[in-house]
């Protein structure tokens, strides 16, 4: 019993966790966006779709789910890219309500062994059993979500040594600038909300086939609301910060019974508080350089 | 042929001439002064240039070509390259990055492999950046956050970023402001160092010690429109000059 509880709450902490560094990734451009589970939700129906009812193998619906996401998210990028703070903001909360209202009427539904399967709108997407079919237990499933988490993130910290990452985070600090050191900032930031919808993607198709069941409800503002919040509070200097904000939220507040009820209270709380002591999250820029800085006098003492 | 040529350029901001059909030609390897009380429109004229701002009538050439109305990035990559009034720096960057990132824009801009490109940069880059850091005088400081230097360091960082990107012109606006007089004669050898090696400077400056001493022709606005352009001893003894500067002479007055 207690083993079964452990891996939901770690195999929920995973999935979120893809949300958390799409929401962050677009946060290091500056950009405040939330209309992430538009892109989670996309991807949800569109890997449920191709297992389900194309009779895909599960590997293939996870990619075909993320590549939806990145096609979705490159649509929202083109006319978005141009606005900037509260304007890309109310833009992305808007293509996200028009994604769930658009679920609440998507009707498409095949005859499989007798049975009607396939998005029936807002009574939403029954029976999506690959994992099941295939023998896939619980515990390997959390390993294959930890598996992907784990290259996306070691993609993301490759990211932030590299060339890309610095101009990701020139733009979040100032985009003009940026511009004048001859880089074509609307491009790059194009290419982050298509990452970022990427992201975001691979956690709902790994979503969809865990829980077989989505409903638009379940892609409602707040789960893009708390996609923001992780990275607010485990901080805006490295993806291990949004991570943290995903173990410190599910983790302690939603699974310890005891807290659970006041969960909202406490999580609202310390964004609150957080957005006034540490604005950055508790991992920022500074935070993370000074950890770095220790990390090669410790190397350099090694040797 | 002058390496920047400005023809009537115009900029209104609502009523307000910014500036007015300005002409103005730069030679090649010159160091150009423009000069002005405040709101003379000097820096606007550097953003016109820049195409931080858009431009109402005239037109900008830069090495024959015409950049009017050109996006930044692009002026960038034709060759000019700037600093700005108040330092700007990217603070949560290392002083390293600052300068890798500027300085890769062009130097792998047109390489093919993908990993250079986008991920590590080329080798040739990071040596550049190095030789950029000792010139700066900032070897030292190369790991350190741009935002915990000191004054006079961020703007000997902000000059080298712009260096970075290897211009054949650069545009400095304000670059003494603030600066004590030991950091101005500092800046006045740098600048003559980069002139020696070829860089054509426009540079847009209150310090009239710097002005004076480094330019080789100056221009001078008033509401927008130029006033007078001559040598640096002309402009000193300029009438209109004076008067433009609430009848003081342009030595006192900023004094």
């Amino acid at each position: 019993m207690d083993d079964i509880y452990l891996i939901a709450v770690l195999s929920n902490i995973g999935m979120i966790s893809f949300i958390a560094l799409s929401a962050y990734l677009l946060l290091v451009v500056g950009e405040i966006s939330f209309g992430q589970q538009a892109f989670f939700a996309v991807s949800a129906y569109g890997s449920g779709i191709a297992t389900a009812m194309w009779g895909w193998p599960i590997w293939l619906g996870l990619l075909w789910g993320a590549l939806v996401a990145g096609a979705a998210a490159l649509v929202v990028a083109i006319p978005t890219v141009r606005l900037r703070g509260l304007y890309f903001s109310v833009a992305t909360l808007a293509f996200a309500e028009m994604v769930r209202l658009i679920f609440e009427i998507f009707t498409y539904q095949v005859e499989i062994e007798g049975e009607l399967v396939g998005p029936d709108g807002s009574d939403g997407f029954r029976d999506i059993r690959a994992i099941y079919d295939s023998n896939v237990s619980d515990f390997e499933y959390l390993l294959i979500i930890y598996g992907l988490l784990s290259v996306v993130l070691i993609g993301f910290l490759i990211l932030e040594r590299s060339r890309l990452g610095a101009i990701f985070r020139m733009i979040g600090e100032d985009p003009l600038l940026t511009e004048m050191q001859g880089l074509n900032v609307n491009a790059y930031k194009i290419l982050a909300v298509v990452m970022a919808g990427v992201v975001a993607g691979i956690g709902g198709a790994l979503y969809a086939h865990l829980a077989t069941y989505v409903e638009p409800k379940i892609f409602n503002v707040m789960l893009g609301v708390h996609a923001l919040a992780y990275g607010l509070i485990g901080g805006l200097g490295t993806a291990v910060g949004p991570l943290i904000g995903v173990a410190i939220d599910i983790g302690l507040l939603e699974s310890i019974r005891a807290i659970s009820g006041y969960r909202m209270i406490v999580f609202g709380g310390l964004v609150a508080v957080l957005l006034i002591v540490r604005p950055r999250g508790l991992l920022d820029e500074a935070a993370v350089h000074w950890l770095r800085g220790r990390w090669r006098g410790l190397v350099r003492a090694e040797n | 042929m002058p390496i920047l040529e400005l023809t009537s350029l115009t900029k209104h901001f609502g009523g307000v001439h910014a500036v007015d059909e300005l002409d103005l030609s730069v030679e090649e390897g010159e160091i150009f002064g423009l000069i002005g009380p405040n709101g003379s429109g000097k820096s606007t004229t550097v953003n016109l240039i820049c195409g931080v701002v858009s431009v109402t009538a005239g037109r900008v050439a830069f090495e024959g070509r015409d950049i009017t109305g050109a996006a930044p990035h692009r002026v960038l990559a034709a060759g000019v390259a700037r600093t700005f009034q108040n330092i700007r720096l990217f603070g949560h960057l290392t002083v390293w990055q600052n300068l890798w990132v500027a300085q890769n824009s062009v130097e792998d801009r047109r390489s093919e492999n993908f990993a250079k490109r986008w991920f590590f940069g080329s080798g040739a880059a990071r040596d550049a950046v190095d030789e950029q850091l000792e010139f700066a005088g900032l070897a030292g400081k190369r790991n350190e956050l741009a935002a915990n230097l000191a004054f006079g360091e961020q703007r000997r960082l902000e000059l080298a970023r712009a260096l970075a990107t290897k211009p054949r012109l650069l545009l400095l606006d304000e670059p003494a402001a603030g600066m004590n007089l030991e950091e101005v004669h500092a800046l006045d050898g740098r600048l003559r160092t980069l002139q020696q090696a070829g860089m054509t400077i426009v540079l847009v400056e209150h310090v009239m010690e710097l002005v004076m001493g480094v330019t080789d022709r100056i221009a001078v606005l008033n509401f927008g429109r130029k006033i007078a352009e001559g040598l640096p001893a002309a402009i000193q003894e300029d009438e209109a000059v004076q008067q433009a500067y609430l009848g003081g002479s342009v030595e006192t007055a900023h004094a």
